[in-house]
């Protein structure tokens, strides 16, 4: 997922300096997670503009519904199409994807010309939760983690050194560059030593392939998933019968206590 | 060691001789007088002296330019210090190569600390090699005239690749894996990260077992109780001796600059006096002192190993 927050106050009013009327768009992907683009959001960024004396529309998309995805997006806006047309500017709750393919939307589909601004920042690919969370991939193009015992070094090192430690490893097994993160090369040794492959440590790993990072990246898929897949996928038997199971599903510890009565 | 010498230090490491090296340090500034001084003091007390690249990543003179000015203007052989942590490979290449057109032998290959621990903080550190893909390419641009995209490259350079090791570092297994890996990929010489404690060093040696590649161990006389406290405190993996710290600090009581120099001169040979005894037991072929701006500790040291 794509971890965010949301910006400070002062910027977004910044952005909004002389638009009177705003539509607050959200999102219903990663940013409703991240409570940073769910109703609730959404609600409390309207009630935060109208306070400054700013007329505003609401779009709020459910969960599921991502505004970096243009056919989702575009039922939203078109709902809403008179407002978008008469507002002075577009504030997106969402990360950097959904701003820019709203504003493309806007401007390509929609034939308008309206500023699309962000109210998020966006912090990383991150893996980990409830609460904690930390960055884990870059989506670089050339995956390098059935080098590295599974842990990326190009995101978990702070140098993305390919063939580290660096000599800056602290006592506690630390960064030297910040004492809250790992090592993440004292982390690869460990993991390599619990699975008897010490001697890959020791291989060097050539250097990361970065061509296959030429940015912009395009991405083409020939078999889109259409609203009636998406429907088919939610509603599968297994899928559905299984999460349940799993969320009711008794703790490890609950199970052992069971068999020990 | 190699089977063709290009410098004067390689030579007298292969010849078995037990070999001083210096440290010399750029500055932020035009021109680099300073560590030119420096070499001059240094001639007949070290074979070669290291010249830092950004050290602790603040921004000074480009190495390889005060490299070649040393060079030229002292006849101080040179070990140029090259780190990843500013250029990519690309210009890591372009950097060799200049450097084997005006005369530098020596590289030491060095990842080099993060930006964000020196003066400039907001830049993007690069890291597109790390120090064993470095040492790998100079060795491919030497040995084969390639570079790692396979390029070929007419009247390669002829110089030496060194690398760094850390016999302080807090996880020991790892940083010795990392050592063999940078010996398997064919560096010529090793410096070690500065080391005040015999045991440390005894740990990294067995740790390391029998190796054909030379090791200099990084010593660092401070000129200073402020310059000692400072690699306490910053530099990674270094640990300073409280006593020989508060040895130091006692210096500042005296008035006199030059009884207090004086005194900073004894603590230091004291202290260094046992660590070099000690050295002559170890496996290292030589002494690297990073005595920077202190040219007067290294000639009394030095006796100790004659």
């Amino acid at each position: 997922m794509i971890a965010q927050e949301q910006k400070p106050m002062e910027e977004i009013l910044g952005f909004l300096d002389g638009k009177k009327n705003v539509v607050v768009v959200g999102c219903g992907g990663c940013a409703t997670f991240y409570h940073t683009g769910d109703k609730k959001a959404v609600d409390e960024m309207a009630e935060k503009l109208e306070k400054e004396g700013k007329g505003v529309t609401k779009i709020s998309m459910p969960l599921g519904m991502s505004a970096c995805d243009t056919e989702k997006i575009a039922i939203f806006l078109q709902k809403k199409r008179n407002e978008v047309e008469n507002c002075d500017a577009i504030l997106l709750m969402s990360c950097g994807d959904g701003v820019q393919v709203a504003a493309d939307y806007v401007d390509e589909e929609m034939g308008l010309a309206k500023n699309v601004y962000p109210a998020n920042d966006a912090l990383g690919l991150v893996g980990g939760g409830p609460t904690k969370f930390h960055e884990t991939c870059q989506s670089c193009g050339m995956c390098e983690l059935g080098k590295t015992a599974g842990i990326c070094p190009l995101t978990a090192c702070g140098k993305g050194l390919m063939n580290g430690p660096c000599g800056g490893v602290r006592v506690d097994d630390k960064c030297e560059i910040d004492p809250e993160k790992d090592c993440a090369w004292v982390k690869i040794y460990k993991r390599m030593e619990k699975l008897g492959e010490l001697d890959k440590f020791e291989e060097m790993r050539a250097p990361h392939e970065w061509s296959k990072m030429k940015r912009p990246r395009l991405f083409e898929l020939k078999d889109p998933m259409g609203m009636m897949d998406m429907m088919g996928a939610m509603m599968n038997y297994n899928t559905v019968s299984g999460y349940m199971s799993m969320m009711f599903a008794k703790k490890p510890e609950e199970q052992k206590e069971e068999k020990k009565e | 060691m190699p089977e063709e010498i290009y410098s004067q230090m390689m030579k007298e490491l292969s010849e078995g001789k037990y070999v001083f090296t210096g440290e010399l340090e750029p500055k932020k500034a035009g021109n680099v007088n300073e560590p030119i001084a420096a070499a001059r003091d240094l001639i007949g007390l070290v074979t070669a002296c290291n010249v830092t690249d950004n050290p602790q990543s603040f921004a000074y003179v480009n190495s390889m330019a005060a490299s070649y000015k040393i060079q030229a203007e002292t006849g101080m052989e040179c070990v140029y210090q090259l780190r990843c942590s500013d250029r990519n490979r690309m210009a890591l290449l372009s950097d060799v190569l200049g450097a084997g057109t005006l005369g530098l032998k020596n590289i030491l290959a060095l990842a080099g600390d993060h930006v964000a621990l020196g003066d400039t903080p907001d830049a993007m550190s690069v890291f597109d090699l790390d120090s064993t893909t470095l040492i790998y390419m100079i060795r491919k641009i030497v040995d084969e005239g390639k570079d790692l995209a396979g390029n070929e490259i007419e009247d390669p350079p002829k110089l030496h690749v060194g690398g760094a090791a850390a016999p302080g570092a807090a996880y020991l297994k790892a940083e010795v894996a990392k050592v063999k890996r940078k010996i398997n990929v064919g560096v010529e010489f090793l410096q070690t990260q500065v080391v005040y404690y015999t045991d440390i060093l005894d740990k990294f040696f067995d740790e390391l077992g029998k190796v054909d590649v030379p090791i200099l161990v990084g010593i660092f006389p401070a000129k200073s109780y402020g310059a000692a406290k400072f690699f306490d405190e910053y530099v990674a993996g270094v640990d300073v001796p409280p006593e020989y710290l508060a040895n130091l600090k006692k210096t500042k009581e005296v008035k006199d600059k030059e009884e207090r120099k004086a005194e900073v001169d004894r603590v230091n040979i004291e202290f260094f006096t046992d660590f070099l005894e000690y050295l002559k037991g170890t496996p290292s072929a030589g002494c690297h002192m990073m005595a920077v701006g202190y040219p007067r500790i290294i000639g009394p040291l030095k006796k100790v190993m004659e």
